[in-house]
């Protein structure tokens, strides 16, 4: 194995820049290794090996003559199979959509090829991302390289694993209910879902308008700011795009939290929790407090109702969108997903709008708190991800529904469109643990200085997943 | 007189798998009892938050 896959972007970039790394080298090294690694984990759904040499020569090139791009040029980077790219298949990792070609380029395929990314192929994902497990009926499970017999998490569950294993140098994951946090708590990973608005959804078939993100799974907290200062930006393409000015989030990454006020809600996001996943949380919350900040106690009372409004909005705006292939080829869809259009096609009218209403009425909640708070934190995901195969989790001994439980945290995220991180912060056994910080509308700069914070007490210990100490 | 789920489905043309039939009933009534009453939620003075902008999704400054 070459210790090259093994480096993040923040590390190998002023190697690529000084001209000591070829960005070649580098894109062979991740291809031998994706390729190689692909019978365990099955993280890609397509290689792009002959293309990928092609644009890093001319990279190579281009940084040889002086003409560096920036922070990403040059690195080998494989997207989720739901981001179109120009003349290439996009699956969905979908038997439906198994051929479908897009004449044109995603606005975040564009932006990272304008800024020099080497596109190594298509990741798997959950089936028309409707799903958390990755456990794909099409094209096989994605596996935990933390644990080959766990699943993923998903939707982003080949970016997770192939960001993990460093079969990505990192990628991009899309989140409707968690599907960016989950996997990147899972696989031991930094992900970020931007405010709903601030990265275009401009080609990248859609699970639920309203609730659907763009954002970044990396392996460490800056190479997220970086990759999130190219792929933000106002587009006229996308409906829900909001004309707000693009930070120097990397400038913002410093680790002061001095003075920081960190909110705790006590009622949602620490009840039924796994006892170890709190007890990381918390720690993690002290180390933040020794440096300096403080922990302040807040109510939203709305969340009560979060899991509800979360449910009604994905399941009908999802079944609006496969609603005529529900009618004419249900066959054609995986057995689990089916089952969730079909139970979307219920909610009427009336609990849509009813739905729509928590969601207003938690935004203000949440605006509120961020009056008084900085930003808000909590574990990603209540539970540890399962063995591939299972509809239960475990949590504290009882038997809990998966889906249900492994979205509680995350869902608010989606549906208030506020900027949510999950970053690691310790392991249960052999599987890593994320921890989840919240903050207003576009403070993305604040939240991943937060995250950068606690990357800096280095909870991974310098852990390696499993498949490379089994290699 | 009040129709099943698989009875609403099909009569929207939509053929249910027979074998999701009960899991269907049970997540469904699951989802409603997660509604509850929505107690302590601003239903019916509040405006909704759907927008209808004039001119289109996007306003030039």
């Amino acid at each position: 194995m070459n210790d090259l896959i093994l480096k993040s972007v923040d590390e190998l970039a002023p190697l690529i820049k000084n001209k000591t790394l070829s960005p070649v080298e580098l894109t062979k090294a991740v291809l031998d290794h994706a390729e190689k690694s692909q019978d365990k984990i099955n993280s890609y759904m397509a290689f792009y090996r002959e293309e990928a040499v092609e644009a890093a020569k001319k990279a190579e090139q281009e940084i040889v003559q002086g003409n560096y791009r920036g922070m990403y040029h040059g690195m080998p980077i494989a997207l989720k199979d739901n981001l179109y790219f120009k003349d290439k298949v996009t699956t969905m990792s979908s038997k439906i959509h198994k051929d479908f070609v897009s004449d044109y380029d995603a606005t975040v395929v564009r932006k990272l090829r304008e800024a020099g990314v080497i596109f190594t192929g298509k990741l798997s994902m959950h089936e028309y991302a409707w799903g958390i497990t990755n456990n794909n009926p099409h094209y096989g499970p994605v596996r935990n390289p933390w644990n080959l017999d766990k699943i993923p998490g998903g939707s982003s569950g080949g970016s997770g694993a192939a960001v993990a294993v460093g079969a990505s140098i990192a990628s991009l994951g899309t989140d409707t209910a968690g599907s960016i946090r989950i996997p990147s708590s899972a696989c031991g990973i930094v992900g970020l879902k931007p405010t709903h608005g601030r990265v275009s959804k401009y080609g990248c078939y859609p699970l639920a308008w309203s609730l659907d993100h763009i954002g970044p799974m990396t392996k460490t907290v800056k190479d997220a700011a970086g990759m999130l200062e190219i792929i933000s930006g106002y587009d006229r393409n996308d409906p829900t795009s909001v004309n707000v000015a693009i930070d120097n989030y990397l400038g913002q990454v410093t680790g002061d939290v001095k003075d920081l006020v960190i909110g705790v809600n006590e009622d949602y996001f620490f009840n039924e929790v796994d006892e170890d996943i709190n007890k990381l949380v918390r720690a993690s919350i002290q180390k933040l407090v020794d440096q300096g900040a403080k922990v302040e106690t807040v109510k939203i009372p709305t969340l009560q109702h979060s899991e509800w409004a979360e449910l009604v909005t994905s399941l009908s705006e999802a079944s609006a969108i496969h609603h005529s292939d529900l009618m004419n080829r249900p066959d054609d869809f995986g057995d689990d997903i089916r089952f969730l259009f079909e139970l979307g096609e219920l909610p009427s009218a009336v609990d849509y709008l009813q739905a729509q209403q928590v969601r207003r009425q938690l935004k203000q909640e949440f605006n509120d708190v961020f009056e008084k708070v900085d930003v808000l934190i909590s574990p990603t995901l209540p539970i540890i991800a399962p063995t591939i195969g299972e509809n239960f989790a475990d949590l504290n001994g009882k038997k809990v529904d998966l889906i249900d439980n492994i979205i509680r945290f995350t869902g608010p995220g989606n549906l208030t469109g506020l900027p949510a991180l999950s970053v690691p912060c310790g392991f249960k056994g052999d599987m890593p643990v994320g921890l989840q910080i919240m903050g207003p509308a576009f403070s993305e700069g604040r939240v991943l200085n937060v995250g950068y914070a606690i990357e800096q007490t280095q909870p991974l210990k310098g852990r390696k997943p499993l498949i490379f100490t089994n290699a | 007189m009040s129709l099943s789920i698989q009875e609403l489905l099909e009569n929207k043309g939509i053929p249910v798998k027979k074998d999701h039939v009960e899991s269907l009933q049970v997540k469904w009534e699951g989802i409603q009892a997660l509604r509850g009453s929505l107690e302590g939620v601003n239903i019916d003075d509040a405006d909704i938050s759907l927008k209808n902008i004039p001119g289109g999704d996007h306003i030039d400054e």
